[in-house]
């Protein structure tokens, strides 16, 4: 472990907690807490990828169908407006992911809540 | 396997029927009483309880259906969105509550009509409120309990707030705020009550919550699991199935080793309580060969639990065994079970409930919403007198 280096913030922390003289064990649970879904900050998903097996048989059919499923929630954050906070009315006007779709478009600052 | 429920003008019906049979044929008493008895039969099976769905879909609707005669019996507009849809049916069946609002506010709605009896906004001033599919009803229907995870809104940051397990009082109606909450364990999502009024709930580890005092403790131990020869179970879920089977339960996938080292068999499994007894089990049922999102024992046959995302799975328990499985049309998020265990629901993503025979997995139709997406909702079974829903045709 000493020859590697975190990268990136996730990484810095729980190399900072493992090394906390205070309690390493508690400190270290509070990264591992981060990783948990609530709100639009708390999961780095990209969606959209490989399932769980290295394929795509896994994944949602059509991805459509597994596009509001996964916006309301903010699981896709990087890929779709936060909907849960920030900008509820992304999907006016589009009630099925499946036929609407192309009215999903882009979101701006001046359209937020 | 139906309960059989009669209702007082049910009984006064069949009484009113013996009479007038009895004055058609009244120097033939025996056989009025007889075709009487007969009528009253048939009266009677009118007035069983029915299996119903209540469930909500984009862009802001709520639906009952009946089960048996697969139609809708009608469907409400609530305030504002739906998302994410979590429905819970008040212990009479009488109401459905409902998360929604984009997670952040509870409705009640009488189901006999499309009356609001309930509204509850989470987030008040800066302080946002969301809940992650949390929702439950106590055992006598006078209370509704969520979690709240509070983020207040500054000027130039958020604060992160310790989330609360919160009551409201399910007669305080329109604008309700909480009467009382407790410090609740981070990341919980589904929420179920037992018949002693304990809360059981899903985060790390599964909770038993008391709504009364606020203590905690583990009643399933999950992510702090001491399973010999098992790595750390992963679980995903944002649906309070199991009502049908009176039962709190979240499927797990987990690592299996025979030996430290060796490649470890892949796993799924679930964790769950009994609601009517307390009693909790964590069992391995299946090996893992595609990925589920929600599953379920079948009613009546509790050596069966199925699974479903783009595939429906039928596992053997005991033997850890898949014994049928069938491609989706497309992919559903949500199983759930008719009363009698013989007919399968899928719901979630789209605007349809797929229904499917238990015990062959073959397709009988489909029901399809007016409106938009399910997405993460969770359509709910319950058994109710047609009468008590105010469905007039059933």
């Amino acid at each position: 472990m000493k020859h590697l280096k975190p990268i990136n913030k996730k990484a810095q922390l729980v190399d900072s907690a493992m090394q906390s003289t205070v309690s390493p064990t508690d400190e270290l649970n509070e990264v591992v807490a981060m990783q948990t879904v609530v709100g639009c900050t708390g999961t780095t998903d990209p969606g959209w990828e490989v399932d769980a097996f290295g394929g795509v048989a896994g994944l949602c059919q059509p991805m459509e169908s597994d596009l509001y499923g996964c916006a309301d929630p903010c699981w896709w954050p990087a890929q779709v407006p936060d909907i849960m906070n920030t900008y509820p009315d992304w999907d006016k006007g589009a009630g099925s992911a499946g036929q609407d779709w192309r009215k999903l478009g882009e979101v701006f600052p001046g359209d937020k809540k | 396997m139906k309960l059989k429920n009669l209702s007082i003008a049910g009984l006064r019906r069949g009484a009113n029927n013996h009479r007038c049979i009895s004055r058609k044929l009244g120097s033939y008493p025996y056989v009025a009483l007889v075709m009487c008895l007969l009528m009253t039969t048939v009266f009677v099976q009118a007035e069983q309880d029915r299996d119903y769905m209540a469930v909500v879909n984009r862009p802001n609707l709520f639906h009952l259906l009946d089960l048996e005669d697969r139609r809708i019996v009608r469907t409400c507009e609530l305030p504002a969105s739906v998302a994410p849809g979590t429905v819970v049916m008040s212990p009479d069946k009488s109401v459905a509550y409902i998360l929604g609002g984009r997670f952040d506010r509870l409705y009640g709605i009488a189901i006999d009509g499309c009356e609001l009896v309930f509204d509850a906004q989470f987030s008040q001033g800066n302080v946002r409120n969301k809940s992650i599919a949390s929702l439950a009803v106590s055992r006598d229907g006078s209370e509704l309990y969520s979690i709240h995870n509070p983020v207040t809104i500054m000027n130039d940051h958020y604060q992160v707030s310790s989330p609360k397990f919160v009551v409201y009082s399910a007669t305080d109606g329109i604008d309700a705020k909480p009467v009382r909450s407790y410090p609740a364990p981070r990341q919980v999502n589904i929420l179920a009550t037992g018949h002693d009024g304990q809360v059981y709930l899903s985060g790390p580890d599964v909770y038993a919550f008391d709504p009364r005092t606020g203590e905690t403790s583990v009643a399933i131990a999950s992510r702090n699991a001491q399973r010999e020869g098992y790595g750390q179970p992963d679980i995903l879920t944002v649906w309070p199935l199991g009502s049908v089977n009176e039962e709190f339960l979240r499927m797990y996938s987990v690592p299996k080793f025979s030996q430290p080292g060796a490649e470890p068999e892949l796993l799924w499994g679930y964790e769950r309580v009994d609601l009517v007894t307390g009693e909790t089990s964590v069992k391995d049922f299946g090996p893992l060969e595609e990925v589920l999102f929600t599953g379920m024992l079948r009613p009546h046959h509790p050596d069966e639990f199925y699974g479903v995302l783009t595939q429906l799975k039928r596992h053997r328990v005991s033997t850890q065994s898949v014994i049928q499985g069938v491609d989706l049309e497309r992919t559903y998020y949500c199983i759930n079970f008719s009363t009698d265990g013989s007919t399968i629901y899928l719901g979630g993503t789209y605007n349809d409930i797929a229904i499917y025979d238990a015990d062959t997995l073959e397709s009988q139709g489909k029901i399809v919403l007016p409106g938009g997406d399910m997405s993460m909702s969770t359509p709910q079974v319950f058994s109710a007198l047609p009468t008590l829903v105010g469905d007039t045709e059933g």
